[in-house]
């Protein structure tokens, strides 16, 4: 089928990558200009990245105050959801619990409780009994105890995506599916355009959301970034009755594990393998055994219990563990909107704000230097250092 | 007086009740043999009454808990003596389900994509109530003994010339002709999963039994490495240079109204039904397919089939077998419906020809019209697919040796798109010549089963061709009769996917996710190939543009029992993160 071809010739921004962030900074920006002169370009289908293949989990238990605000924000949204896209994502609140398994985690899980409840989020420390009654299937061998913020919650991540897509569609904004950005274009210091398949189009402002692909957009703009992406891995076993509703995680290997709405067990953890150069998402066999002892560690009784399928995805990780949102200083108007490591998902509605406003010019409310691009120019070490991104 | 000299029967409770089964009988098998087209479950949205659909192991139709563990089939487990067997996801019971109402207060279909949002304040009932209507059963009770316990996989770390994968006659007799003298000796192993009316597995050094259940393409040094679950028990990875997929086919499923009700099944799941010596779940059944699966299941239970009909000709033989046995016989039909409230008693037709409508009384509907190739891990491992409009699904890009696509893949029979006896025997020799043999090889034919002469390929010939897209085209014009379960797993029917189109999603991949089509226990066998002849018909452009989705591992539901015991990778630290 040949490509669509683009409505207009020159747009005032386009937004590289149709994930959940690319999504929401497009939707605050149709409020603020004209949609019409707004464009999206995905090079795969909705819901083909990382947006579409993440666990659905969105907490705001974070060491960095900057990042505990954006996840507050997130959590308010996500809870409007339904009101405003029309579509249901069954957003979840049943609380995330970070498990401590040893005297160095349960310190690190006292110095994040005295953070977030500074920012007023009424997180508990649970007792291993207490745990017995939050989660009576858990194995509580060798749990020290855990954090616990019911505020937190899963969410069905594809009717996010369907609900931002439908009203961006209903407000004009113009969303090129199987089309790449293949090159952007710059005249002296500055973004000219787009190149696609398709041709050519004019554009000041060009916005890199693209997730675990977003180290390929820059480069495309002759920019070398930190961001490296990683391929990670997660399975989904066979639908139960509900008896599990927290997200459960562990510090360690990144290991996270949920019921959905449907009943499935969704859960992954971290391999220490980077991910291939040519964005393959071959799952492993290797993951599935590690996956399922850990989980029949953890809950036992889910031994008989059977995998459906285990797929992929990209996280686009950066050396401090937090994002990068800000105007590249060495191309003007090309705004990085990546590096969320993982935890895109959870962010996006608070970070497409942010990332709007920047595309727009007007100042934000994001701590200076925590998100910039040019924190990790600078030399110098980065001025604060995520704790909790996991995996 | 006479007195068999049967072994005593198997006695075990069924929801509380003392029941019993023939040794050697499966639960499916011990039921069917008491009533007609068993309940044995409730579906997971609304509550429908479900049976025995696929025989195969693979649908959500027989799904029981066993000894408190939720999820066990029907169709495979045998019982043992004193077993609690109790079938769920129903309430006070799977007969009388006060949750069925769901299914007539929604008699389209529940819309839990754009519904239950407002008012805000309820949204926490809404949670809660949906959240209990989704599973398929309890957590598990009991913590079945670790399978290391078991029994140990097969230590089987050498790396094959050969692993064949696919027991049924074609993978025999690919074996057949590697144990022949003729051709070069090379280290095989044979894993194949029983299915019923299959011979059983060989013994002999290289034929276990068990199931490949994840295929990547072939690494850097063009090895293939299989993970591989075990009939006994527990995990292998297999690595081989070459693999042949013998995997053949099953028969499909069709979309008509109320097509989910007990007593309705394909023809692997009628063969399961019935023990080797027992008798049907079914008195006058009606055989859909008008080609050779049809007429080998009618030879099978002549005097309990009441009709045969057939979306297109009925073929000359299947018609002499017919005519024989008194069976009616009606060409060019449309299945519209099925009625019957708890299981199915009448099957409703519509010539293709004239416009006149068929009532027929029937206990049992008994889909053979296609047989559908096994390909799964085919995609897995990466090999290039080709829309096949005569089988309306996808088969693999085959060259003149049975290659694919992929270096060292193989692929014979029905998963090869050939069914006729003598050309798959054909392809077989032809194969197995062209695989390169290597040298210093252990001497391994020696132990591995051969049989001299005719090679057991079973004669499907070759059916009329149906143009399926046009027969859902037909049958869409027709009224609603009741709900058209696309998924039956999960419930969704086939009006989601037009809505779907409707709202500007397109292509396979995202309308799986927007309705749930594909995501269920059979892992998209019996819905995906109807799916995409329907999403065709929505979207108006031709199947082979839907593309297809993603085959994720396993191909076969696993428990984490059994994926606990894949060894962690042989070098590198173990991860941490």
């Amino acid at each position: 089928m040949a490509p669509p071809v683009p409505r207009r010739r020159e747009y005032e921004v386009i937004i590289v990558g149709a994930g959940v962030l690319g999504l929401y900074t497009a939707h605050y920006l149709s409020q603020r200009m004209d949609p019409g002169r707004i464009l999206i370009l995905e090079k795969g289908y909705l819901s083909a990245g990382a947006s579409g293949r993440n666990g659905g989990g969105v907490r705001q238990q974070w060491e960095t105050v900057p990042t505990i605000r954006l996840a507050q924000e997130s959590v308010a949204s996500y809870r409007r959801f339904p009101r405003e896209f029309g579509y249901n994502p069954w957003f979840r609140q049943g609380g995330y619990l970070f498990l401590a398994l040893d005297e160095n985690e349960e310190a690190i899980l006292g110095r994040t409780r005295s953070v977030l409840r500074r920012e007023g989020l009424p997180v508990e420390w649970l007792e291993p009994r207490e745990l017995g009654r939050l989660v009576p299937a858990l194995s509580r061998e060798g749990i020290r105890g855990g954090n616990y913020l019911r505020s937190d919650g899963v969410i069905f991540p594809f009717p996010v995506l369907w609900g931002l897509y439908q009203d961006l569609r209903r407000r004009g904004v113009e969303i090129l599916l199987g089309t790449e950005a293949q090159e952007i274009l710059r005249s002296g210091g500055h973004v000219a355009g787009v190149r696609l398949p398709q041709g050519r189009v004019d554009v000041p402002t060009v916005v890199n959301a693209a997730g675990g692909w977003s180290r390929e957009v820059s480069l495309r703009a002759g920019l070398t970034v930190v961001n490296q992406p990683s391929r990670h891995e997660i399975l989904a076993t066979e639908p139960l009755k509900p008896f599990l509703d927290p997200m459960v995680v562990t510090l360690r290997r990144g290991l996270y594990f949920s019921q959905s709405m449907r009943g499935e067990i969704i859960g992954g953890l971290t391999l220490s393998e980077p991910a291939g150069g040519d964005h393959g998402m071959p799952s492993s066999s290797r993951f599935l055994g590690e996956m399922a002892r850990e989980l029949v560690r953890y809950l036992p009784a889910l031994t008989s219990v059977r995998v459906l399928r285990a797929w992929a995805g990209f996280y686009d990780d950066t050396p401090d563990g937090l994002p990068v949102m800000g105007e590249d200083p060495r191309l003007a108007g090309f705004i990085q909107a990546n590096g969320f490591g993982g935890h895109g998902f959870m962010l996006a509605p608070a970070a497409g704000r942010r990332v709007a406003q920047i595309a727009l010019g007007e100042p934000t409310d994001l701590a200076p230097g925590v998100f910039s691009p040019d924190r990790f120019q600078t030399g110098g070490p980065p001025p604060v250092r995520e704790g909790l991104q996991l995996g | 007086m006479a007195r068999s000299k049967l072994p005593p029967p198997v006695r075990f409770r069924l929801d509380g009740s003392p029941t019993s089964a023939l040794p050697g009988d499966t639960l499916l098998q011990a039921m069917s043999r008491q009533e007609r087209a068993p309940l044995l479950t409730r579906s997971v949205r609304y509550h429908r009454p479900r049976g025995a659909l696929c025989g195969l192991g693979q649908c959500t139709g027989c799904l029981v808990r066993v000894n408190g563990v939720p999820n066990v089939r029907a169709c495979r487990y045998v019982p043992t003596e004193g077993d609690v067997v109790s079938r769920e996801n129903a309430w006070p019971s799977v007969r009388w389900d006060l949750f069925a109402l769901l299914d007539t207060l929604f008699p389209g279909h529940v819309d839990t994509l754009h519904g239950f949002r407002r008012p805000g304040f309820l949204r926490p009932l809404y949670h809660s109530v949906i959240r209990r209507l989704a599973g398929y059963g309890r957590l598990p009770d009991r913590v079945p003994a670790p399978p290391h316990l078991r029994e140990s996989p097969p230590d089987l770390a050498e790396i094959f010339d050969l692993l064949l994968v696919g027991a049924g006659p074609v993978g025999q007799g690919v074996m057949d002709a590697l144990s022949r003298g003729d051709v070069p000796p090379r280290k095989v192993i044979w894993v194949g999963r029983r299915r019923p009316g299959d011979p059983p597995v060989p013994e002999g050094k290289g034929a276990r039994e068990g199931e490949v259940i994840h295929l990547p393409p072939p690494g850097a040094d063009g090895t293939f490495s299989a993970l591989v679950t075990w009939a006994s028990g527990g995990t292998s990875i297999l690595r081989a240079r070459g693999v042949i997929l013998a995997v053949g086919g099953y028969d499909g499923s069709l979309v008509f109204g109320q097509n989910d009700r007990p007593g309705i099944m394909t023809g692997d799941g009628a063969l399961a039904s019935v023990a080797p010596e027992g008798t049907p779940p079914f008195r006058r059944a009606l055989l859909f397919g008008g080609g050779e699966r049809s007429r080998e299941l009618l030879e099978r239970w002549g005097s309990r089939v009441h009709a045969v009909a057939a979306p297109g000709k009925i073929s000359p033989a299947l018609t002499r077998a017919a005519s024989d046995l008194g069976v009616s016989l009606w060409p060019f039909q449309l299945l519209v419906a099925a009625r019957g409230r708890r299981r199915v008693r009448r099957a409703i037709l519509r010539d293709r020809t004239r416009d006149v409508g068929t009532h027929l009384d029937v206990d049992a509907i008994i889909l053979s019209h296609r047989r559908l190739p096994n390909v799964p891990l085919l995609f897995q491992a990466g090999a290039k697919m080709r829309w096949d409009s005569r089988g309306s699904f996808y088969l693999p890009e085959v060259g003149p040796d049975q290659t694919t696509s992929v270096p060292g893949l193989f692929v014979v029979g029905r998963v090869a798109g050939e069914v006729s006896p003598i050309r798959i025997q054909e392809g077989i020799q032809r194969m197995v010549r062209a695989i390169p043999g290597t040298e210093d090889v252990p001497v391994w034919d020696e132990d591995l089963p051969t049989s001299s002469g005719e090679v057991p390929v079973p004669d499907e010939g070759e059916d009329e061709e149906v143009d399926w897209r046009q027969y859902y085209l037909e049958s869409l014009a027709l009224p609603l009769l009741g709900k058209r379960m696309v998924c039956p797993c999960e419930d969704v029917v086939m009006e989601e996917l037009d809505e779907a189109v409707h709202e500007g999603f397109s292509g396979m991949e995202v309308v799986k996710r927007v309705t749930g089509t594909g995501t269920g226990l059979c892992q998209g066998r019996y819905c995906l190939p109807e799916a995409l002849l329907l999403l065709s018909l929505f979207e108006g452009r031709p199947p082979a543009e839907l593309g297809f989705i993603t085959q994720r591992p396993p191909v076969w539901p696993t428990p984490l029992g059994d994926l606990a015991q894949i060894p962690p990778a042989p070098s590198g630290p173990p991860g941490g993160g």
